[in-house]
């Protein structure tokens, strides 16, 4: 296994109390394998990222608990200078916003450049080839010319490129792309999802998906662990998840989005509102939205049940997800 | 089909590109809206989509007046918003309102909700007397499903999508017949959107409303629109009713809008031919010439850089019994179904071993269009030059 995240636990302190982003998540993403996180605004999924790239704020953030394994070896035991190396070299992050990402006063070139002087001692001018070729790879038209601009002199799906570009410069093993196309629209986002599918399948890359966009999941997935309130409530296949959810949360997803191919009538909305990382409910967290809750999940947290072990393992932490599968 | 409540015709929005300090010369324009038409019928919702830069929220800002047209006409009941006197722009304003995307940065952080929805009241103030504002407020309140007891409390005390229901509420005070909602869900969590969609749907049958709708999603566009325009650097380059422009799309962009969409399906996968355009949207301060998509159209001929196409019926399904019958702004318009049908989509069978599914999705996708109903000709029949060379003049109403 590529990438092992155990019963990981991350805490904010802040003024008004203690928020828990993270409670327990579990995944694991192979080489050339790609996983979904799939989740709505604070439910964990980009903080959790954050802390396998080790680039969590430290205050205010904590790391309270669990083991990051890659290739067998437990990130938050390393020390800083070690974890550096890991970095860049063997895995690395794609931003969502490639503008606010990229240093406005440096050419891309120098940019790109940066990754090889630092990492592996070469000079400015071999730096610049090296970062020519990169741009080629994530084809940018004339990167010869190009090389020597400036970010804004790109257009945003020119950027995202570019931050793509920077990600495999060292040939990672392991990327971690959050919210990659969110900034994009529809044309550009098919450009940059084929080029990066197109990349993991060419370097045997393991590829980490954070989204909110249940379409760009189902384009590239392999699996999806779906996230709420910092826990992984359904992890399954993908071809698994759309066909019969194992999580009222995920079937409310599902059911919510309008679809292209069809003209609903009045779309199923899950009632209420995400809750505060402040005071999580007790018990199941999304009681207080579940059309099936019963007492037994206000009061006890459901543990993630296996749902089929084989062929693909599939897991829901809903009581009664039996009924969800089914219903 | 109903009296049309809007008309826009030819608009036009230029921002002048200029040189020097001193002595200040134009020296291009920034052409955002660059000949826009289109009919708003009395009770419909008319979607708007487009990449960004493609003008679409500038439409929407010269529809309720925030931004003056360079040239063009809206009309509202038949009266030009464009022409009319500083004291008629205000009392016809009352009907035009707007619902802005950002529900963070809409709304004064300094106001309480009540007097954020109560504003409108302040200019129009006609339509509630003093007296009776706080009530009027409440109302409001109940209607977009916000406890109304809330009047007293600050935007920043709310969710997001609780904070575009306020905005919406803003935009009912006045009781306006028109609604111009600009990427009104674009900000939400995929669980919020729906609540808000809904919502926009109820409130139009309860107060007879007539929706734009701008957004760049397509989906959600379909959902709410009746019609739909789709908007490519300053112009539409095609509109029709939501069955026209999804299922049967002419116009090579829009069918590479459609394909570009990922499909919440993984069965799908396989069964879709995506269409994938390269480089970007030109800069609308350099328009091509002839077709402005010519420069990433893989249809592109001479003749597209020469000739503007005009946005009307196709000659070859001018005469023809077919939802591919609608305004299209290409020259080689011809039907392409991207969209695969929801039949063959909503019941996947996983047991069917082999290329069998794939096989009869695709013979779905490329046969004729198997709509309901009588009029489902095939849509080839007449021969293309059948149809008589006549000029289109205005923009039709489907």
């Amino acid at each position: 296994m590529l990438l092992e995240v155990r019963d990981l636990h991350v805490e904010f302190h802040t003024r008004d109390g203690v928020a828990k982003a993270v409670n327990g998540v579990n995944y694991s993403v192979d080489s050339g394998e790609t996983l979904a996180v799939l989740g709505e605004s604070g439910s964990g999924k980009s903080v959790t990222a954050q802390a396998i790239m080790g680039i969590l704020d430290m205050p205010p953030g904590k790391i309270s608990g669990g083991e990051i394994l890659f290739q067998g070896q437990d990130l938050l035991k390393l020390k800083e200078e070690e974890r550096r190396k890991v970095r860049g070299a063997k895995m690395a992050m794609i931003f969502q916003d490639a503008l606010s990402s990229l240093n406005p006063v440096l050419s891309v070139g120098e940019q790109l450049g940066e990754m090889f002087v630092v990492h592996k001692g070469m000079s400015k001018k071999d730096a610049r080839a090296q970062a020519v070729e990169l741009m080629d790879r994530v084809r940018i038209p004339a990167a010869k010319e190009r090389v020597g601009q400036y970010p804004h002199q790109f257009s945003g799906g020119m950027r995202q490129r570019i931050m793509i570009a920077m990600a495999l410069a060292l040939e990672p093993e392991l990327i971690i792309a959050d919210e990659p196309t969110t900034a994009l629209d529809v044309t550009v986002q098919a450009q940059v999802m084929d080029l990066l599918a197109e990349l993991q399948r060419e370097y045997n890359m393991g590829l980490i998906l954070i989204t909110h966009d249940l379409g760009v999941v189902a384009d590239v997935a392999d699996n999806i662990a779906v996230m709420y309130a910092g826990r992984i409530v359904e992890k399954a296949p993908v071809h698994e998840i759309y066909k019969a959810p194992a999580h009222p949360y995920t079937r409310g997803l599902l059911d919510s989005i309008p679809r292209l191919d069809q003209k609903g009538q009045e779309l199923y909305a899950i009632k209420g509102l995400p809750p505060n990382l402040l005071a999580i409910p007790p018990g199941c967290a999304f009681n207080p939205r579940c059309p099936m809750a019963q007492d037994v999940c206000r009061t006890d947290v459901p543990p993630l049940y296996e749902v089929t072990e084989s062929p693909a393992p599939r897991s829901s932490a809903c009581h009664f997800w039996k009924e969800c599968l089914h219903g | 089909m109903a009296e049309a409540i809007l008309e826009v015709r030819d608009l036009h929005k230029h921002y002048p590109l200029t040189q020097g300090i001193l002595f200040r010369k134009q020296v291009g324009a920034v052409k955002a809206v660059d000949g826009v038409d289109f009919d708003l019928v009395a009770g419909e919702t008319l979607g708007i989509v487009g990449e960004s830069g493609c003008g679409k929220s500038t439409v929407a800002k010269m529809l309720v007046n925030l931004e003056k047209p360079t040239s063009g006409t809206i009309r509202y009941k038949g009266e030009d918003l464009t022409k009319l006197s500083p004291r008629a722009l205000k009392a016809v304003r009352r009907n035009i309102q707007m619902v802005f995307q950002d529900p963070y940065t809409s709304l004064n952080p300094r106001m309480t909700v009540g007097d954020i929805i109560g504003e409108p009241y302040e200019i129009h103030p006609e339509v509630a007397p003093k007296g009776d504002r706080r009530r009027k407020v409440q109302d409001l309140l109940d209607v977009v499903g916000l406890n109304p007891e809330y009047i007293n409390r600050y935007p920043h005390q709310f969710s997001g999508g609780q904070r575009q229901r306020i905005g919406i509420a803003r935009g009912l005070a006045l009781q306006p017949e028109v609604i111009v909602a600009d990427e009104p869900v674009s900000a939400l969590d995929v669980s919020v959107q729906a609540q808000v969609v809904n919502l926009l749907d109820r409130l139009q049958s309860e107060f007879s409303l007539s929706y734009v709708f701008i957004a760049h999603d397509l989906s959600i566009v379909r959902h709410i629109s009746d019609r739909v325009g789709v908007m490519y650097l300053g112009r539409i380059v095609e509109i029709g009713t939501d069955v026209q422009i999804y299922d049967h799309p002419t116009h090579p962009y829009t069918q590479a809008l459609l394909s570009a969409v990922p499909v919440p399906d993984p069965e799908a996968r396989a069964h879709r031919e995506r269409i994938i355009l390269t480089g970007d949207v030109p800069s609308p301060a350099n328009v091509p010439s002839g077709c402005r998509f010519r420069t990433r159209c893989w249809k592109a001929r001479e003749r597209c850089e020469l000739e503007v196409p005009l946005l009307a019926v196709p000659a070859v399904y001018r005469l023809a019994d077919t939802p591919a019958r609608h305004d299209s702004a290409c020259h080689f318009a011809e039907e392409k179904q991207v969209v695969p049908p929801e039949e063959s989509l909503a019941h996947p069978d996983p047991l069917a071993d082999g290329p069998a599914p794939v096989e009869a999705a695709r013979e779905a996708a490329e046969g004729p269009p198997e709509e309901p109903g009588p009029d489902a000709a095939p849509p080839d029949e007449p021969g293309p030059d059948a149809a008589p060379p006549e000029e289109p003049g205005g923009p039709k109403t489907l």
